[in-house]
Parts: C-alpha cells; structure tokens; sequence
C-alpha cells in the first residue's frame, strides 16, 4: 500500500486556487504588500502576505481561507473524507482578539475560538464523522498534520484523509513577529545577504491522500515519506547548525528509502530570518556533504510566511512542481548570502522533477520534512501492518486541585475533593524557580507533569518523543500579550509572551528539559485534546525505539477560560491541571497498558455507537475488560453526553460502576487525562478508591478501566493490568 | 547616572522576572548577556521594548544591541546619551 495526493487546494496571497498560484509561480508574482487588514502601529506598515479578496464574517478568517482550501481539494469528489487533519496556530484569533480588544463579555462570540474550531468547521460542511484531528505545532503544524495523515492511513484506520494547514492573518502574529524582530521592513527576501526577516503571511492548503496498492487515476503525486524531529534547543530559534533539521530531511530520506542523490529540488521553509536561513543553508550542507545540492527555491518572499498553513502550502507547490514540471524561483533574493554557500534559483525553471524534498519548521525547535514523488517513480510499497496502539505506562502523574498524584489519591481515599485550581506549590515540586522564571501557569504545568512522570517510572532513560495535549494552550501568556498590546494602543508588547503563547511551547519545554530529539507534536481541541494526543502517539511513536512522553494540560485563566470554555464557565469551582504518561509502545498483551482505542467525530449517529462496541470488541468482551467505566461529559453537552452514556451502558449490558469524574476533577479541558492518570492508579491497585466511587471503595475485580470521552466527540480509551 | 544605573537594576529585575535577585547583587560592570544573570536573546528583546516604552529609544539593530547590552553601564550610557529630552 502507498499514500498518494489525489487531490490539493490552496489559496495564498499569491492565488485562491491551484490554477491562479501556478500561474503566479510561473511569473514570479509577488503577494507581498503593507498590511491592510487593520491598522498599524508601526508605520509604515509591514509588508505582509495578505489575502485580499473579501472573506466571509460569519466565521474568522483562519476558517474561511481553510474551507476554501478544502472545497477545492474535495471538489468532484462525492464522499467525504474518512478523517481530517488540520495544522493551524492562530485558530479563531482573527476575531477573538478583536472581541478581547473591546472587552465583548458575550461567550457565544467566542465559539470559533478554539484552534480545534477549524478542523470541526470543515468536518461539518463536508460530512467527515471519522477523527477529526488538530496538530499546532507553530510553523510546522501543515506539515506535521501530513504526517499524521500519512500514519493513519498506513494503520488502515481511514482511506482518505483530507490533512493541511490554515492561518489567518491577525494582530497577535504581525505584533509577535515584529517584536522578536523577525520581520524585514523591506519585505521577506530569503537567503539574501541583506535579508532582515519574514513577512506574516496567511492562506491554506488541503491535501487529500487516499491509501493504495496501485497510483489511482488521476493522482498528482506520492507522498514517499515525512520525517519529524525536534531540535530541543530554543524556545524559539533554530539549532544554529540546523541539526534537527538535517535529522528531518534524512528521517525523510530513510522512510522512503532514498538518498539524497535522488532528490531533484528542494522546497526550502527559507523563512528570509538570518537565523533560520542559515540553519536551514548549514543543515543542507551537512546533508548533502561533498554532493551538489538540487535546485532549491523558498516561496516565502512570493506569499509570505503563513505560519500554521506554511508547511501544507510547501507540500501543495511541491505536488504543483511535480505535476507541472515547474520549479519556482526564490523571490526576494536579489544578492545569495555569501556565507551560505546556497544559491536559490533566481527565476523559475521549466524542467521535469521526480522527487522533492520540501520543510517547514517552528517555534519549539519543531522540524518536519516530505518527500514527495511522481506517482510512477518506483517506491518501495508501504505495507499495512496491524500494529498494536498499545503502551505501556512506565509512570504516570498528575496535577489537580488537591496537588499532586500522591495529594489527588490521599485525598479520594478520604473522600475530599480534587476539584480546584492546582495548588503552585505542588506545580513547583519538581522546578527550579529561576530555570522557569520565563514560563507561566500551563508551561510550567507541563514541564512539572513531565518530570513527575519520568521520575516515578524509575526509568533512567529520557523520552524520546513528546506528544502535548491542550484544549485553550496558554492562556496567561495568550492574555497577557493582547492586554499589554492593547493598553499600549498596540505599540509595545511582550515577545516572551509570544513566544509562550503558542500551543505547543510546554512541549518545546520538555523537549528541551529531556533532550528529546524525536517527533514532538501539540494536539489542540477542547476536550478532546488529550484523547487526539494518545490517539496520535499511538500512531507514531513506534517508528523510534525510546519512550513515548504524553502530556495533557489545562490552566485556569479568571478572564479567558469563562470566555472560551463553555463548561468550565458554569462550574461551582475553577479548575484545572492534568496529567503526565511516560510511555512504551508495546505489543504484548499484560502489565499496565493504556491503549486509544476510538475517536470519532459524529456522536449522534447510532453508527457511531455500533463502531465504538466494535472497536471495543463488543458486549462481552466490554464485561469481561472493564471494572469501571469512567465518563467524561463536559458541562456544556450534559444533556446530549447523558444520553450518549445511557445508549452504551444499554447496548454494553454494562454492570460495573460508572464514574461521571467531571463531577469530582471540576470542568476543564484536560480532565479527562486526569482520569487516565486517576484509572492508571486503580488498576494498578486493583480498586477504586472512595472517592470516586459514592464513598465507597470498589474491587475492579482485576479487570480494567475504560475511559470514555462523551458530548461533542466520542472517544475511547483503555487502561488494563 | 548611579540614580539611572539603579533604576535600571529594578526594571531588569522586574520586566524579567529574576526572582532570585537583588539590585545589589547585579554588576553594572559585568557581562549582561549571558554572563551571571543567565540572560538571553528573548530577554535582550524584552528589554529593548521596555527601553523604548520608559525612555523612548528604539533599539532595532544586531549590531547596536551588542553594543548597547554589553553591559548595564553601557546601557545607562547609551540611554543618558540618547533619551529624549522630553523624558522625565
């Protein structure tokens, strides 16, 4: 079996369809002009990557430009997608910021806030029920959602995916850029040897991949591989020798089983940074050694740099360049930096190309690399293979309001409550106050889980991959930002917390805390981002031998979580915190395992139900596996999660003790990877403790603890002894 | 310039967040860039906008950085030398 792009859309700056941008490459069409979409406080205002065509206002504009991008990939095609995955960054910011600059105090304006939004908004107009799932990893995030892509369908678990990256524009980006001093005045001119920056771009771009033995008709390109690292490094800037990017390219390579002699050109993440531009240019070298290099080119001094979208819209030119036979030019690049010993073509070349290699990398040291072939060009077939999504729990922690994993079990056998901010002090347990001077609440979390999970294994050897799971990100340094920004008529703000504002900062922290080099992928989605986390390690993190690290964490902010999370704003107390898994993949069928076992986006479908007791081996099989189901339904969808939990205690001819455990962790986003770290603890100790079971204590009669995920999505997760 | 060099020591703490520090404890004579204070280039940014907030001077170049930042002598200097006469 092979993946192959069957179809792409993309619109940027520099075109709305695949047709307009083809166009635009074979002109060397520039879409870079000063900022129009609001008003500057820098004057003049920055050249900038922006589309403008008028996008509908119904819905911000990261999900308008995402919809046009997928309408066009799955145009004639009449079924939906089996799943989708979207890398986005920005989410619904386009207008939340908006709404926070005005201080609007109506939630309901605030529903397409969450990055999550996106991907659901796509999945609704075109009927996709399977995962629906949201990577943000900063400037990777398009790329990495390939990946994701590319995996589920090897795992057969869909056969057509609808996967890429979509960004808007918004004033949180073009500030953040400007105050790293990341963006050029005079516009993106990569690899130049007077380039001062990029340009904050935005647009999107969908790929489908469909899962065949045979190139289907019509197919625009094979996707050979897409390696993944992260430098571990910098919150922010690149490894100066660009050694995690080389590691990137030549997972790519090895996945594919190619060498880099094979590669016809190169599509650059060539942001136009001094830093980035040299890394990249140095990693090159590193990988090419006494090799000429092929043609390489970056479009970002074409279309900008369009973040969450970027490495999705480098994928789509890449299929456009292999279809067309089209390398474009480098635009912007006037003078090649004399120092890189890289020359990007200055003009666009006519010529046949077979193979490409194309990157995208981000904040959090997050290196992803595909290569991408003619469909005809021989490739070693891809074999299915039913591989377990098992793991392992080699340690496991917790944060909750009651403190620790010891303080949150303490407190359940004596029958107290969990719910509750978590206490600082048991967030700290494990820091050093100076180390994370520059980290606020959920960075902090994160890292504390980490370290707590990793000590108590006992293990000696460090993560290899981290997986991050936050439903809302950080929202202290997300506020903090805007507010600074918007008290200072947008003049001045904090590019620390920029910089901690992204979704998958806290992993970029571990990662560096552990050194883990491996893959390092943020999921984003309301309540459900834990359960996309697990779900994708699972799909992942057995392409390296080391330990899997999986955290899921939420804070508690006083003006932005009522806003954002319609459970956690009608709940008694604010609650938050999450929980911690150092994991192996495994395939053996004893020890403590935790296992993602169902994910699905249609929850008011009975077909849902029938394929969630299939995955989980049907009636008898659920009495004999589980002691306990634990339930997560969110406040927000109580009625619907009820009902949903009704039908399958009914159709599982369920007997065992149901916890609804929102009612003991509180409502937030991550409680349900508190369960899982609560049921890794149950079973390990063959009970439940009194207070999650109506004060008493219950045997789980040696049997497991199903987690079920219930409301907007259902999931399924299993723990066993 | 002791008052702006002490002055200077406070805002450092503050906008960074050094905790663990005193204003006494800071050399104004020692590297402040990677020296001591564990110092980086996030935290080099995060000055150079409170520089341009408190006293209006924008400092947008590599080279003027180094230069600047060296140390928070060098610092109070270019400030006293260059700051608005408009400023407090």
């Amino acid at each position: 079996m092979r993946i192959f792009v069957t179809s792409l859309g993309i619109i940027s700056p520099i075109g709305e369809n695949a047709s307009q941008t083809l166009a635009a490459l074979e002109t060397s069409a520039c879409g870079l002009a000063p900022l129009s979409l609001f008003a500057s406080s820098v004057d003049p205002p920055l050249p900038s990557g922006e589309i403008r065509s008028h996008l509908p206002g119904d819905v911000p504009r990261t999900h308008s430009l995402a919809l046009i991008a997928a309408r066009e990939a799955m145009a004639g095609i009449v079924a939906p997608p089996d799943a989708i995955v979207l890398g986005v960054t920005t989410g619904g910011m386009p207008a939340s910021e908006l709404l926070l600059k005005n201080n609007d105090p109506d939630p309901e304006k605030f529903r397409y806030h969450g990055t999550g939004t996106v991907a659901h908004y796509l999945a609704d107009a075109l009927g996709c029920h399977g995962p629906v799932l949201t990577v943000s990893t900063a400037c990777s995030s398009g790329m990495v959602a390939l990946k994701i892509a590319v995996e589920l369908l090897k795992s057969g678990k869909a056969r057509r995916v609808l996967a890429g990256g979509a960004d808007g524009l918004c004033r949180l980006t073009y500030y953040g850029f400007n105050s790293l001093q990341l963006v050029d005045p005079a516009g993106a001119r990569p690899f130049d040897k007077d380039r001062r920056g990029m340009s904050v771009g935005e647009g999107a771009a969908m790929l489908v991949l469909e899962a065949t033995a045979y190139p289907p008709a019509g197919a625009l390109a094979e996707v050979l591989a897409v390696g993944l690292t992260c430098d571990a490094y910098h919150p922010a800037a690149p490894h100066p020798d660009g050694a995690g990017a080389e590691h990137a390219m030549r997972k790519a390579l090895a996945g594919a089983g190619c060498a880099a002699a094979d590669i016809d050109y190169i599509n650059l993440h060539g942001t136009g940074t001094p830093d980035n531009d040299r890394a990249e240019a140095r990693a090159l070298q590193a990988l090419f050694s006494t090799l000429p290099l092929p043609a390489a080119s970056s479009v970002k001094g074409a279309l900008g740099h369009t973040l969450g979208a970027a490495g999705a819209i480098n994928a789509a030119v890449s299929v456009l360049c292999i279809v067309h036979g089209l390398l474009p030019a480098n635009t912007g690049c006037r003078v090649p930096d004399p120092g890189l010993q890289l020359l990007p073509l200055s003009s666009p070349r006519r010529e046949p190309v077979s193979t490409v290699l194309s990157n995208a990398f981000g904040f959090g040291g997050n290196n992803a690399s595909i290569l991408l072939g003619k469909p005809a060009a021989t490739a070693a077939p891809v074999q299915i293979k039913n591989r377990s999504t098992a793991f392992a729990v080699l340690g496991s922690s917790c944060l909750t309001g009651a403190g620790d994993c010891a303080q949150t079990l303490a407190a359940l056998r004596d029958g107290a409550g969990i719910s509750g901010m978590a206490p600082a002090k048991a967030i700290m347990a494990g820091l050093n106050e100076s180390a994370v001077r520059r980290l606020k609440r959920l960075p902090r979390m994160a890292l504390s889980l980490a370290i707590a999970a990793h000590s108590n294994s006992g293990s000696a050897e460090t993560p290899d991959s981290v997986f991050f799971g936050t439903g809302w990100g950080g929202l202290s340094e997300t506020h903090d930002f805007l507010s600074r920004l918007f008290s200072t008529e947008e003049r001045f703000t904090s590019p620390t917390d920029f910089i901690g504002s992204v979704h998958n900062a806290p992993a970029g922290q571990v990662a560096m805390h552990f050194q883990a080099k491996g893959a390092n992928i943020t999921l984003t989605d309301g309540d459900y981002a834990f359960e996309q986390a697990l779900f994708s390690a699972g799909l992942i993190a057995h392409e390296t031998p080391g330990t899997v690290m999986v955290i899921a964490a939420d804070e508690y902010h006083e003006k932005l979580t009522p806003l954002f999370d319609a459970s956690a704003a009608g709940a008694p107390t604010f609650s938050d915190g999450g929980c911690g898994l150092l994991l192996q993949p495994t395939d053996a069928a004893m020890g403590l395992r935790i296992a993602p076992l169902f994910l699905s986006n249609d929850p008011d479908s009975d077909l849902t139900m029938h394929s969630l007791m299939l995955a989980l081996g049907g009636a008898e099989a659920i009495g004999k596996k589980y002691g306990a189901v634990f339930a997560g339904i969110p406040a927000a969808s109580r009625d619907k999660g009820r009902q949903q939990l009704a039908l399958f205690i009914k159709a599982a001819g369920c007997d065992c003790p149901v916890i609804d455990y929102r009612k003991v962790t509180g409502e937030f986003a991550s409680a349900s990877a508190v369960a899982a770290a609560l049921a890794v603890d149950c079973v390990r100790r063959g009970e439940l403790p009194a207070g999650l079971n109506q004060a008493v204590p219950a045997s789980l009669h040696s049997r497991g603890i199903l987690l079920l995920g219930l409301g907007r999505c259902i999931t399924a997760v299993e723990i066993s002894g | 310039m002791d008052k702006l060099i002490n002055e200077l020591k406070v805002k450092i703490i503050d906008t960074l967040n050094l905790t663990s520090v005193e204003p006494a404890g800071i050399d104004a004579e020692a590297l402040l860039v990677g020296g001591e204070l564990g110092l980086d280039s996030i935290d080099v940014l995060e000055l150079v906008m409170m520089i341009e907030k408190d006293y209006g001077l924008r400092i947008d170049n590599k080279e003027l950085g180094i230069r600047v930042f060296a140390s928070l002598k060098a610092l109070a200097e270019y400030i006293h030398q260059n700051r608005p006469e408009t400023q407090p």
